[in-house]
């Protein structure tokens, strides 16, 4: 089944979806170390009820939703060789949790989203699925590094242990990989946004005929710029609208010219943006690129809200989507 | 030259704190139970740091939610806000709004550095935040005046330091804003006289406050920071040239800490090299005290992790006093 994609605004997700009750206990299994068959079933389950979700929303690039992630640097470090976690680090009050450990040379050894894909094309009804994988720079600083001792030998290996899965995701016919690097925001250090953008090169700068995403959150994004212009990717995914789409003029100054993940839905309100708000957002995108250069999506990953917002959510963002190309018509 | 060994500031909770901490949050235990199992944890933190032969203690700050938590919580005129990211750490404060007039009614952390002066056999540190970071982590709601909130928070600030002055050898003001590197010129100069501002108006003596800044260390600020008048607390394990920039700009001054331990870091760290490094760092620096320590708190990293930091520091101090013999 074949799915014809808007060629103006094309709407999309960041990745993750609220977790559905078969997630939730499949997460319970996991952690139990239970990943046997019934765990298998309920990410399935819960991945169904994802993607038909995002089609009865109308989104048209969807995701797995991410349902078997509970955290995303900690999900691939118990997947890539050479991890283990750490005891419990605070992350505030009296609220802790397990880091990843780098205790040995990280590489890959089998695949870890590539049947998810599968699953969730499967359903799609014809729509690409977007994998998102967390990207180096992320998993080596919210990781405590006992082996290396040294980030650049460190996220050079990441980047190749990724890039072999982001291989088997190709193979198995991904054309949509996004590349997540939430910490790259919240250190300004230059050395660190060039080492990312090499990072990147290992792992997608060889790939054609495939859509190479990278998605940064909250934080300094400013201080990407201008480095990320010259990174191998095709489509930068920002959040926008929690920042008051403050960064377009920033991408307007800088001739921005790659495609642009708009963010247009604040992921941290239960509040539903309406579809004129939406429209407005999109309005403001407009202003600096041509619309087949922009995806409309949330900001971030929906997961933190309930799941009866962020179906709203994303059905007004489509709505807003679809009277946006009538208007441009 | 009197030699040092001691944590920056924080050191994790043991698990069993963490977990009398939930249950009398939950109203599981009574306050008089959860008294009894935070002294148990106390003395232990306490225990840990002598038995590994650091020579100046402080409390662990183990009841402390954050920097600012017990004086947000304590001071009038401030309400808790949102959760914020603290500097570039998975590691979150929350941020204090400021609401009325700040003012200091009693002493905050008095019965923590009493309990810590009669448990310890050696020195002892106290830490308070400093008026500068004290300010740039908080939301002003009610002043609209720098300068009128900073002279209250100052003020407030200088009554807590005295509160202290009997119990404490050192009083830490900590002062990670200071080195922000996103911070201006401008600002940091203007935070320097502000920290000196306290400094000034405190009826203590200035060799035994230290001004303590972490996660960055550049010879923008470092030149500005000389201008303290007190002692410094310096990060030596975030940035890859800090050695090279104390070498270069030098220093001398009543007290100094080297935070040559990397407190962000589970990478085995060598007693040897970090001796080494100090008595190189000592070529070029001198001061009547000086303290090898932590680069900044213990929070990022596990208890059993810094654990191990402990056992690092401890050992660099007798390598270094091995080597002054």
């Amino acid at each position: 089944m074949s799915y014809e994609l808007p060629r103006k605004l094309v709407t999309t997700v960041v990745g993750s979806y609220p977790y559905f009750p078969e997630a939730l206990k499949a997460l319970q299994l996991r952690k139990r170390g239970e990943r046997g068959r019934e765990y298998e079933e309920l990410v399935r389950r819960a991945i169904a009820r994802a993607v038909e979700d995002y089609l009865s929303a109308g989104v048209d690039v969807v995701s797995d939703g991410e349902q078997r992630r509970e955290d995303m640097a900690v999900f691939f470090a118990e997947e890539l060789r050479g991890f283990r976690l750490s005891g419990l680090v605070r992350i505030f009050d009296n609220v802790y949790y397990r880091r990843p450990v780098i205790a040995d040379r990280v590489g890959w050894d089998h695949e870890i989203i590539v049947e998810d894909f599968r699953y969730a094309a499967r359903l799609s009804k014809g729509r690409p699925v977007k994998v998102t994988l967390t990207g180096p720079y992320t998993m080596y600083t919210w990781s405590l590094d006992r082996y290396y001792g040294d980030m650049r030998k460190a996220m050079l290996d990441l980047a190749e242990a990724l890039s072999r899965e982001i291989k088997a995701l190709v193979e198995a016919g991904a054309r949509y990989i996004q590349v997540d690097e939430p910490a790259l925001s919240t250190r300004p250090r230059k050395e660190d946004v060039i080492l990312a953008g090499e990072a990147l090169g290992i792992m997608v700068g060889k790939l054609s005929n495939v859509k190479r995403i990278m998605h940064v959150c909250y934080g300094k994004l400013e201080r990407l710029f201008p480095e990320v212009l010259d990174f191998p990717i095709d489509q930068l995914d920002l959040e926008m609208k929690n920042s008051n789409y403050a960064l377009l003029e920033l991408l307007k100054e800088y001739s921005f010219d790659k495609e642009l993940g708009l963010g247009v839905i604040d992921v941290h309100s239960e509040r539903v943006e309406s579809v004129d708000e939406i429209m407005e957002g999109i309005g403001l995108g407009l202003e600096i690129l041509p619309p087949e250069k922009i995806y409309v999506k949330p900001d971030c990953g929906l997961k933190r809200l309930s799941r009866e917002t962020a179906l709203a959510k994303l059905r007004n963002m489509v709505e807003a989507a679809r009277r946006a190309r009538e208007e441009l018509a | 030259m009197r030699l040092y060994a001691g944590i920056c500031g924080s050191f994790p909770r043991p698990p069993e704190l963490r977990r009398a901490i939930n249950e009398f949050r939950e109203g599981k235990i009574d306050r008089v139970e959860f008294e009894e199992r935070y002294k148990a944890s106390f003395k232990r933190v306490v225990r840990l740091q002598e038995d590994n032969g650091l020579n100046l203690l402080t409390s662990g700050l183990l009841l402390w939610d954050d920097l600012l938590r017990p004086f947000a919580e304590n001071l009038d005129g401030i309400r808790l806000g949102r959760l914020l990211r603290f500097f570039d750490n998975n590691f979150y404060y929350r941020c204090p709004v400021i609401v009325d007039q700040i003012r200091w009614t009693r002493p905050i952390t008095l019965d923590e550095v009493r309990g810590l002066s009669e448990a310890a056999s050696r020195a002892v540190k106290a830490v308070v935040p400093g008026p500068y970071t004290f300010l740039k982590l908080s939301e002003d709601r009610f002043y609209g005046s720098k300068d009128k909130l900073a002279d209250d928070v100052v003020q407030a600030l200088r009554q807590e330091i005295e509160s202290l002055s009997d119990l404490a050898d050192f009083i830490q003001l900590d002062e990670p804003s200071l080195v922000d590197p996103e911070l201006g010129e401008d600002d940091r100069r203007w935070g320097v006289e502000l920290v000196n501002a306290l400094l000034e108006a405190v009826g203590v003596s200035r060799d035994k406050l230290l001004i303590a800044t972490y996660f960055n260390l550049d010879s923008r600020s470092y030149s500005i920071l000389l201008e303290v008048r007190a002692g410094l607390h310096l990060d030596l394990s975030s940035t890859k040239n800090a050695d090279h920039i104390l070498m270069e700009e030098g220093y001398s001054g009543d007290l100094l800490s080297l935070g040559v331990i990397d407190s962000r870091s589970i990478f085995p760290e060598d007693p040897g090299d970090i001796a080494g490094r100090v008595e190189k760092l000592l070529e070029k620096v001198s001061a009547k005290a000086l303290a090898i320590s932590t680069s900044s708190w213990l929070d990022y990293i596990p208890f059993e992790d810094a654990v191990e930091k402990l056992k690092t520091l401890g050992e660099v101090l007798r390598r270094l006093e091995a080597g002054s013999r």
